[in-house]
C-alpha cells in the first residue's frame, strides 16, 4: 500500500482554501495528492520499511584512485561485536553479468561489485554486515586494506589524459563550416568549461534486499523499477517475475536513481548469503563516488557571422570525461546544432578516460553543458557586433530544425522571449557593461535560451472503477517529486468523470502494470497517455453496461451514450435517471470495472513489451516522422556583483517556458523553479574538487560541495507560454523536468559579463575569477 | 579508546510526541537512528548524517535540534517532537503543514519534515518577519528539488496565521 492512501482516513486540511472541483481536471492546480503523507511523516520511503531480522551493511571503499588491492585483512572486523559477514572480492557469492540499459548482452560472464583492480577513489572493495548499523560502521573501520598503487589520471587537465577517443556517432556536419567561417566578416572563438557536478539528492542511495526462496524483494528508491528488476534478475539468475522492486516515494533522483549499482548487488548478495533481509544505505561521502554525477566538459565554440548578426557558420568541438572502465558520452552539441538557423555546421566530440566513477545522468545531460557553450558564445557575438543579445537571438531564430530540416511540432520560443522580456523589463537595460549599478553593487542583466527534446516511449496502466464509485489507478511508474501521483489522478478523474478526490493512484511497485524509465522528462507524457487510454476503456465499459444491462436504470432509455460527470451518470439531455457510479454498479451487480491500457504499437509481442519497459532501446526519436519536437525556454536573470569582493548574487529571475500543455501548472511551475535553482548552483557554486595527489574528490559532503540554500535564492517568476502539442504526447504536453535548468548558467554568465565586463567561461563563477 | 570487542547497551526512556518510549541501545546510537531504526518514526529523515543538510531537524524542549548530531542518551528526560507529532490528534494539519501543502513547498518530500520542523521553530523564534529573514533562518535546511521560493511563501503564510 502506498502511504498516502491514508489521506482520507487521518488527515484533514486545516485550511480548505486550496483547491476546488475544477482543480482536479487535467490542467488544474490540484495540490499534491501525496502531499499530506509527506508533510506528516507518514510517507514511508523505500528503505524505511521495518522488517524482522533486518541486518545492516556498510560498504568499504578504496582510498587510492588507481592500482590493485594487494590484501584485505578482515580478521579484526570479523570478530567485532555483532558482525555477521565480511565480504571481499574473494568471499562474495558469484554474480552473473547483466545486460546494459540498451539491452545489450553482458560483456563479462560474471560481475564483481567489489573490485580487485581499482580505477577510482571510492570504488567499493569490501562490505561488512552486522546486527546493527552502529556495529557495521564500527567494524567497517577495522577492515585493513593494502594496495599496489599506480599513477592516476585525475581529471581532464591531467597531462596524462590526452585527447581521448573520438565518438563518431556524435559528429554532426552540414554545409562547409570551415570555409564559411574563414569567409565570415566577424569571427569569434572561445572555450567553455563545466566541472564535475553531483545530483546530491537529499535521500541517499540505498536499499533493503530480502530473499524468500528464489524470490527477491528490493525496497530501493528507483526511477526505473522494471529496468532495475531486470538487472537484479540477471545478476542472480532468477526469472524477471521473481524480482519485485518497491519504491513508493523517491527522495530526489535527478537522473541518479535509474540503475541498480554495485552496492545494490552487494546488498542483495549478502541477503542471499545470510538468509536475512539486509539494509544498506550509502553514506553521504559514498554518494559522491558510488555513481557518477555530471561529467566535466570542455567545449570550443567558433562562430562566423555577418555584420548583420546572421550566423554563417558554427564549428564546435567538445570533450567530456569518462571512466577508465566505463563509457559515458555527454552529448555536447545537442543544443548547439538546433538553437539557431545555421547554414554551415560542424561538431565533433571526444571522450577522455580518467580515474573516476563512470559519470552519469544529471538533469538535462548534454543539453545543459551544450547550452552553456552556445548561449555564452552568442552573447559574446552580440557584444562584438553591438547588437542587443535578445535581438541577436531573434535575428538567428530557427524557423525549423536546421539539423534535420523538419518543422518544429511547436516552438513558442519567440513568445517566451517576448513574455520574459516584458515581465523582466529588458527594454530598460543599458547595453554597456558596468553601466548599471546600485552603490557598490554592479548590476548585470543576462538572457539565454534553453531547450530539451521530447523523448517518447510507451506505458501501461490499469484503471479500476470500484463498487463505491471510486477509481483506482496502478502503474509501476514512480513519483520522485514530479507529481506523477497527482497528474495521473487528474487524468483518471477527468477521463472517467469523477472528482479527483475519489481517485487513488498506486505507483512504485513492479507488480503493477509496467512503465519505462522516469527519465528524459518523458514520464508525464507517457503515463498520462496510458492512463487516458485505460480510463477511456473503463468509461466505455461503464457506459456500455449502463445502456445495455437489463438491470440498469438507463436500459429503458435506449440512449446511444450517457454522461458521466462528478461521479454521477445522466442522459445527455438530462431526461432520464441521475444515479451515482456506485449505484449503477450495484444495480447491474458488478463490484468493479477494470481496464488495462497501453500505448504500445498494435501487434506488439510480449518480447516487445519486455524490451520496452526494461531497456531504453525502444524510445521514439524526437525527430521521427514529420516534426522535430522540443520544449523551449528563455531565462532573464539579474545579478548583483560586489565591486570590491567579486561576490555574485542572483537577485531576480524571470523565465518563460514552453512545455506544451501543462497537466498541472502548480506542480510544473515548482519543477521549473527547481531546475532554475539547480542551474544557479551550477553557475555559482557546484564543483567537485579533486585532490591532484590522490585523485580523490575532497568536497564529498553537503558542507563542502555547495548546493544552493534558501538564502541564495531570490524570487523566481515562471511564465508558461506553451500550447498543446499533440505531436508530442497524447494530451499535448512536452517535457517539464529537465528544461528549466538548460540555459540558466549562461544567462548568469552573460549577466555577470554585463555587470562587470568580465567574461567567465569556466564554471562555477566564483569570486576569484572576478577580482 | 572504545573497546571494539564489546558491545554494551543502556536503557533509555524517551518522551516523543508526548508518548514515553523505552529502549535498550548502545550509547553511541544517535537520536536519529533511534527514531528511524528502533522506534519506526521514519518521518525524521537522514540526508547526510553530519549535520550539514537539516533533514533530521526535530524539536527538543521546543528548540530545533539536528537529530543526527544528538545522541539518544542526551535527550533522556527531555521533550522531543518529531514531524509525526505536529498535526492534531484528529489529523488536523498544523498551520505550517497546511501552508506547505497549499504553497507546494516540496517536491520529493525528503527534506520536508526537517523544513517544517525548522519553519515551526523559525516562526516561534520570531524570525519570520520578512522574506529576507525567513530565507536566512531557513538556510540550514537544504532542498535539492529547489522548493525554496515556495517554502518562503509557506512560512510567510503560516507566520501570519499563527499571529492572527
Amino acid at each position: 500500500m502506498t502511504a498516502h492512501n491514508i489521506r482520507h482516513a487521518n488527515t484533514r486540511h486545516a485550511d480548505s482554501r486550496h483547491g476546488d472541483a475544477s482543480d482536479g481536471a487535467v490542467g488544474g492546480r490540484l495540490s499534491r495528492v501525496d502531499g499530506p503523507a509527506k508533510i506528516t511523516g507518514a510517507a514511508k520511503y523505500a528503505f524505511e520499511q521495518q522488517l524482522d531480522g533486518l541486518a545492516h551493511a556498510v560498504m568499504v571503499e578504496a582510498t587510492i584512485a588507481a592500482g590493485t588491492v594487494r590484501a584485505i585483512d578482515t580478521r579484526a572486523a570479523e570478530t567485532a561485536p555483532g558482525v555477521l559477514l565480511v565480504l571481499t572480492p574473494d568471499t562474495i557469492m558469484e554474480i552473473k553479468g547483466a545486460s546494459d540499459w540498451l539491452g545489450n548482452p553482458p560483456t563479462q560472464k560474471t560481475y564483481s561489485p567489489l573490485a580487485r583492480t581499482v580505477t577510482y577513489s571510492g570504488q567499493h572493495i569490501a562490505a561488512v554486515v552486522a546486527e546493527t548499523f552502529e556495529q557495521a560502521v564500527a567494524a567497517a573501520a577495522l577492515v585493513e586494506v593494502s594496495y599496489d598503487e599506480t599513477p592516476a589520471i585525475v581529471d581532464l587537465s591531467d597531462p596524462k589524459a590526452g585527447d581521448g577517443i573520438p565518438i563518431d556517432a556524435m559528429t554532426k556536419e552540414w554545409g562547409d563550416a570551415e570555409a564559411a567561417f574563414a569567409a565570415a566578416p566577424l569571427r569569434i572563438c572561445a572555450a567553455y568549461n563545466t566541472q564535475r557536478e553531483y545530483q546530491a539528492a537529499m535521500e541517499p542511495h540505498g536499499l533493503i534486499a530480502r530473499w524468500q526462496g528464489e524470490e527477491l524483494t528490493i525496497w530501493e528508491p528507483s526511477q526505473w523499477l522494471d529496468g532495475m528488476a531486470r538487472t537484479y534478475a540477471e545478476w542472480f539468475g532468477v526469472p524477471f517475475e521473481n524480482v519485485r522492486l518497491v519504491s513508493p516515494y523517491i527522495g530526489g533522483g535527478f537522473g541518479s536513481k535509474a540503475l541498480a549499482l554495485a552496492h545494490s548487488a552487494v546488498a542483495a548478495a549478502s541477503a542471499k548469503m545470510l538468509g536475512r533481509p539486509v539494509k544498506l544505505v550509502l553514506t553521504r561521502p559514498q554518494n559522491f563516488t558510488s555513481y557518477g554525477g555530471r561529467a566535466a566538459t570542455r567545449q570550443t565554440v567558433t562562430i562566423g557571422a555577418g555584420r548583420d548578426g546572421k550566423i554563417q557558420s558554427i564549428v564546435h568541438r567538445g570533450v567530456n570525461e569518462t571512466a577508465i572502465d566505463g563509457m559515458w558520452v555527454e552529448p555536447l552539441a545537442s543544443v548547439t546544432s538546433i538553437m539557431y538557423a545555421t547554414p554551415n555546421f560542424s561538431s565533433k566530440q571526444n571522450v577522455v578516460r580518467v580515474n573516476t566513477v563512470v559519470p552519469g545522468a544529471k538533469r538535462a545531460p548534454g543539453e545543459n553543458p551544450s547550452a552553456f557553450g552556445i548561449e555564452s558564445a552568442i552573447d559574446e557575438l552580440a557584444h562584438e557586433l553591438g547588437i542587443d543579445p535578445l535581438e541577436m537571438r531573434l535575428i538567428n531564430y530557427a524557423e525549423e530544425d536546421p539539423e534535420v530540416n523538419k518543422p518544429w511540432s511547436t516552438r513558442q520560443l519567440r513568445e517566451a522571449f517576448a513574455a520574459g522580456a516584458e515581465r523582466f523589463g529588458w527594454a530598460r537595460r543599458t547595453p554597456k557593461p558596468r553601466s548599471m549599478r546600485d552603490g557598490k553593487q554592479l548590476i548585470g542583466w543576462g538572457v539565454a535560451a534553453g531547450t530539451y527534446p521530447v523523448r517518447r516511449a510507451y506505458g501501461e496502466a490499469v484503471v479500476r472503477i470500484l463498487a463505491d464509485g471510486s477509481v483506482e489507478v496502478e502503474s509501476s511508474s514512480i513519483d520522485m517529486g514530479q507529481g506523477t501521483y497527482t497528474i495521473l489522478a487528474q487524468t483518471a478523474a477527468e477521463t472517467v468523470g469523477v472528482p479527483a478526490d475519489d481517485v487513488v493512484v498506486k505507483l512504485g511497485d513492479s507488480r503493477y502494470p509496467r512503465a519505462g524509465v522516469a527519465g528524459g522528462s518523458r514520464l508525464a507524457g507517457v503515463m498520462t497517455g496510458a492512463v487516458y487510454k485505460a480510463a477511456t476503456s473503463a468509461l466505455d465499459q461503464l457506459v456500455g453496461l449502463a445502456i445495455s444491462d437489463p438491470r440498469s436504470p438507463f436500459h429503458a432509455l435506449q440512449a446511444n451514450t450517457l454522461v458521466v460527470a462528478n461521479g454521477r451518470i445522466t442522459a445527455p439531455r438530462g431526461d432520464g435517471p441521475d444515479v451515482s457510479v456506485a449505484e449503477l454498479l450495484a444495480s447491474v451487480g458488478r463490484d468493479r470495472i477494470e481496464a488495462t491500457g497501453d500505448t504500445m504499437p498494435a501487434n506488439s509481442t510480449a518480447e516487445d513489451r519486455y524490451k520496452n519497459y526494461t531497456t531504453i532501446a525502444t524510445s521514439v526519436p524526437h525527430t521521427e516522422g514529420d516534426y522535430s519536437r522540443h520544449s523551449w525556454c528563455a531565462h532573464f536573470i539579474e545579478v548583483r556583483v560586489d565591486e570590491d569582493f567579486g561576490t555574485v548574487r542572483v537577485s531576480r529571475v524571470v523565465s518563460a517556458l514552453d512545455s506544451g500543455r501543462l497537466y498541472n501548472p502548480k506542480l510544473a511551475e515548482s519543477q521549473w523553479k527547481g531546475g532554475i535553482i539547480m542551474g544557479i548552483g551550477q553557475a555559482l557554486l557546484e564543483e567537485g574538487i579533486v585532490d591532484r595527489r590522490h585523485g580523490r574528490i575532497v568536497n564529498n559532503n553537503l558542507a563542502d560541495y555547495l548546493v544552493p540554500t534558501n538564502a541564495d535564492i531570490p524570487d523566481i517568476e515562471v511564465i508558461s507560454v506553451g500550447i498543446p502539442d499533440l505531436h508530442s504526447s497524447v494530451l499535448g504536453g512536452k517535457g517539464v523536468g529537465e528544461l528549466a535548468i538548460v540555459g540558466v548558467a549562461p544567462a548568469i554568465a552573460n549577466a555577470v559579463f554585463h555587470a562587470t565586463g568580465k567574461r567567465v567561461r569556466d564554471l562555477p563563477i566564483t569570486l576569484e575569477k572576478l577580482i | 579508546m572504545i573497546d571494539q570487542t564489546k558491545s554494551t547497551t543502556i536503557p533509555l526512556h524517551l518522551t516523543i510526541n508526548g508518548h514515553r518510549h523505552e529502549l535498550e541501545v548502545e550509547p553511541r546510537v544517535t537520536l536519529l537512528d533511534a527514531l528511524r531504526d528502533r522506534l519506526d518514526l521514519t518521518g525524521t529523515k537522514k540526508g547526510c548524517d553530519h549535520g550539514q543538510c537539516g533533514a533530521c531537524t526535530v524539536h527538543v524542549d521546543g528548540e530545533r535540534v539536528l537529530a543526527c548530531l544528538t545522541l539518544a542518551a542526551q535527550v533522556e528526560g527531555r521533550s522531543i517532537t518529531t514531524i509525526e507529532g505536529l498535526a492534531g490528534a484528529d489529523g488536523t494539519l498544523s498551520a505550517v503543514q497546511a501552508a506547505f501543502l497549499e504553497q507546494d513547498a516540496f517536491q520529493c518530500g525528503y527534506c520536508t519534515p526537517g523544513q517544517i520542523m525548522s519553519a515551526v521553530a523559525c516562526i516561534r523564534e520570531g524570525h519570520a518577519g520578512s522574506d529576507e529573514e525567513i530565507r536566512e533562518y531557513m538556510a540550514g535546511n537544504l532542498c535539492r528539488c529547489g522548493a525554496y521560493p515556495n517554502i518562503v511563501a509557506a512560512v510567510r503564510q503560516a507566520a501570519l496565521e499563527v499571529a492572527s
